[in-house]
């Protein structure tokens, strides 16, 4: 029988500020084999932690086609979190997993892709992107929401600009609070509806962002036609041990960590109300 | 299988053999008169076991506690290496518990063998010899018979105790219990027609001084068709003042927190016993939380035993002990919720 509770040393390789208060951490794992072994699936995430401060749940940003290490986006807003943000090069770190279930792949081929992400939204959401790329000719148009509240706290901004150049594929950026040199869409992710054609007639979308938005999200998704098994949703929960076994991350009589993080709308929508699946 | 024979002048001997085997717990009497499942010390065994007490009413703790501690190691650490603690398989003996309380870690079993194995529960659980010593006196909170957890088993356990006077029938449950037996079996007895047939009328005057009687299957419908109002939980709210303590003494409650302990550059991951009710229990790093209202986490508190365990296996997380109630500070208990959901 395996332990999971005890987690292996991993070494930060190189960090990249993404804002103020998030950091892209690439890590390896010390022990070679598993840095080669390790495998995962877009939408799991991983526990990590430092000895003598703590655990937490952190999506897997990175994508599984990038072998021998992993990229972990965090923002510092806790005891942990900001200690991490400390770290140098070459410091270590403690992971186990993954746990979690995945974005369905198999299920959208053919499909054209919405992602609708808000702030640290979209850190989940970009191992999905990197992968559907990996297979561009599996899927149809491709269109990328992104919503933060401040140009300055939008993630992986080269990475935007990047995607913005494949083929068929669209990418839309709106903040909240405009700088001067901001020239796109002002408003929440919402507002950018009225930018573009989000008629669905076999779209699938994935969305991951702060709780009101994903609420004001799926209504907007629902209202464009959306299927409810096409809406796949992320969800964030406090989470201790990522195996469904010290119970906080319950909604109803499903475990975020095992049964989720990925959940469909028409899951989502069968958890009575005061469970509180979607503030 | 056959039933056995013990004569109450054997207990202590037998329990002082088997600990050469097992690691063996018993109830033992405290100060102040609390009853704990207590391991036998090798050495001070005898000693320990003059508190012996297998009539007690209930124990304050249950005993779950030998398989899920209150508070336990995960690893330890020395500046970056770290060391594992989980414990070795040990074969552990639990004599004199209540049949409520084994239908409790037979559930706890259950759900830390789902999905994920545990080990640290597993290596201490999974090899034990549950021996009930079924309840006499059952006390005015136990509510056994309409959950259907006692005050004796039909099944799940591997020896069954009746007692019948100076001596106790024994029923064997499972081919680990017929070795038991047979390993000591110069401590057993052949046991007559007529001890059969007074350990039926023990058992059933045990099950008709259970009073209190409830209507267990219709509030898990009811729980289970959502038909429970908002209203039952806003009013537990109002008087309930979120200690906690129902579910440390709850026989099917799981939930830990996880905390690191460090001193200078040497310490450790722990894990202890958590409660859903607790504002801080699902309160995420951003200061987002999903159940901070006090009627939002009384729901979860109920439902979870009541309506979602029942889902996911088919039993619900109440055993019908009586616990929650006997603990409470304001005299809120499970026992109430279901009279007053199975009314409606």
């Amino acid at each position: 029988m395996k332990n999971e509770y005890v987690p292996h040393p991993a070494i930060i390789e190189s960090f990249q500020s993404e804002s103020f208060d998030t950091k892209t951490f690439k890590v390896v794992f010390e022990d070679k084999a598993l840095a080669d072994s390790f495998d995962y699936k877009p939408g799991q995430f991983v526990q990590v932690s430092l000895l003598g401060v703590g655990e937490a749940p952190i999506s897997i940003t990175s994508s599984p086609s990038q072998k021998g290490f992993l990229e972990l986006t965090i923002r510092a807003v806790g005891k942990l979190t900001r200690t991490i943000h400390e770290l140098e090069p070459a410091d270590k770190i403690y992971i186990r997993g993954p746990y979690g279930n995945s974005f369905p792949f198999e299920e959208v081929a053919g499909k054209d892709l919405y992602f609708i992400a808000g702030g640290i939204g979209l850190p989940p959401l970009r191992s999905v992107i990197t992968s559907v790329f990996d297979r561009r000719g599996d899927f149809g148009k491709i269109k990328i929401l992104y919503g933060a509240k401040t140009p300055y706290e939008l993630c992986f901004k080269e990475e935007l600009q990047s995607w913005k150049r494949m083929a068929d594929t669209e990418v839309l950026l709106t903040v909240d609070e405009p700088d001067e040199g901001w020239k796109g869409n002002v408003g929440v992710v919402t507002t950018l509806w009225d930018k573009t054609d989000m008629a669905a007639s076999c779209g699938a979308a994935f969305v991951c962002g702060p709780p009101v938005m994903i609420r004001f999200v799926i209504e907007k998704l629902l209202n464009s036609g959306f299927e409810d098994e096409n809406i796949y949703i992320t969800l964030e929960r406090y989470m201790k041990c990522g195996i469904g076994k010290c119970g906080h991350c319950n909604i109803g009589e499903k475990f975020v960590c095992t049964d989720g993080p990925v959940f469909t709308y028409s899951q989502l929508k069968k958890f009575p109300d005061k469970e509180r699946a979607i503030a | 299988m056959k039933e056995r024979l013990l004569k109450k002048d054997n207990v202590k001997a037998l329990c002082v053999s088997a600990s050469d085997q097992w690691e063996t717990y018993v109830p033992l009497e405290g100060f102040g008169g609390d009853v704990q499942f207590t391991k036998l010390d090798n050495e001070k065994r005898e000693l320990s076991l003059d508190k012996l007490n297998l009539n007690y009413e209930i124990l304050t703790v249950p005993p779950k506690v030998t398989v899920f501690p209150q508070l336990e190691s995960l690893f330890r650490f020395q500046d970056e290496k770290i060391s594992e603690t989980v414990k070795p398989k040990a074969p552990i003996l639990l004599f004199g518990l209540r049949a409520c309380d084994v239908k409790g870690i037979l559930f706890t079993d259950d759900f830390f063998k789902r999905n994920f194995e545990d080990i640290y529960y597993l290596n201490r659980s999974m090899n034990k010899l549950l021996v009930i010593v079924g309840c006499k006196h059952p006390l005015e909170n136990c509510f056994c018979t309409s959950t259907k957890t006692g005050p004796f088993l039909e099944s799940g356990f591997d020896l069954q105790l009746v007692d019948i006077g100076n001596k106790c029938l024994v029923e064997i449950g499972s081919e680990k219990g017929q070795e038991f037996v047979s390993s000591y079996g110069k401590f057993f007895d052949e046991a007559s027609k007529d001890d059969v047939e007074c350990s039926k009328i023990a058992k059933r005057d045990a099950e008709e001084a259970v009073r209190l009687r409830l209507d267990f299957e219709e509030a898990i419908k009811k729980f289970c068709d959502d038909k429970v109002p908002r209203e039952i939980y806003e009013r537990i709210a109002e008087r309930c003042i979120y200690c906690g303590g129902c579910l440390y003494v709850c026989p099917t409650c799981t939930c830990f927190n996880v905390f690191d302990d460090i001193k200078a550059s040497s310490g450790g991951r722990y894990r202890n016993w958590d409660a859903c009710v607790f504002a801080g229990y699902t309160r995420e790093a951003s200061g987002h939380n999903p159940r901070f209202e006090k009627w939002l986490r009384t729901s979860r508190r109920y439902e979870h035993k009541l309506k979602y365990d029942y889902l996911t296996t088919g039993t619900s997380g109440c055993v019908g002990c009586g616990r929650c109630l006997s603990s409470c500070p304001v005299n809120i208990g499970i026992s109430q919720v279901i009279e007053e959901v199975s009314k409606r």
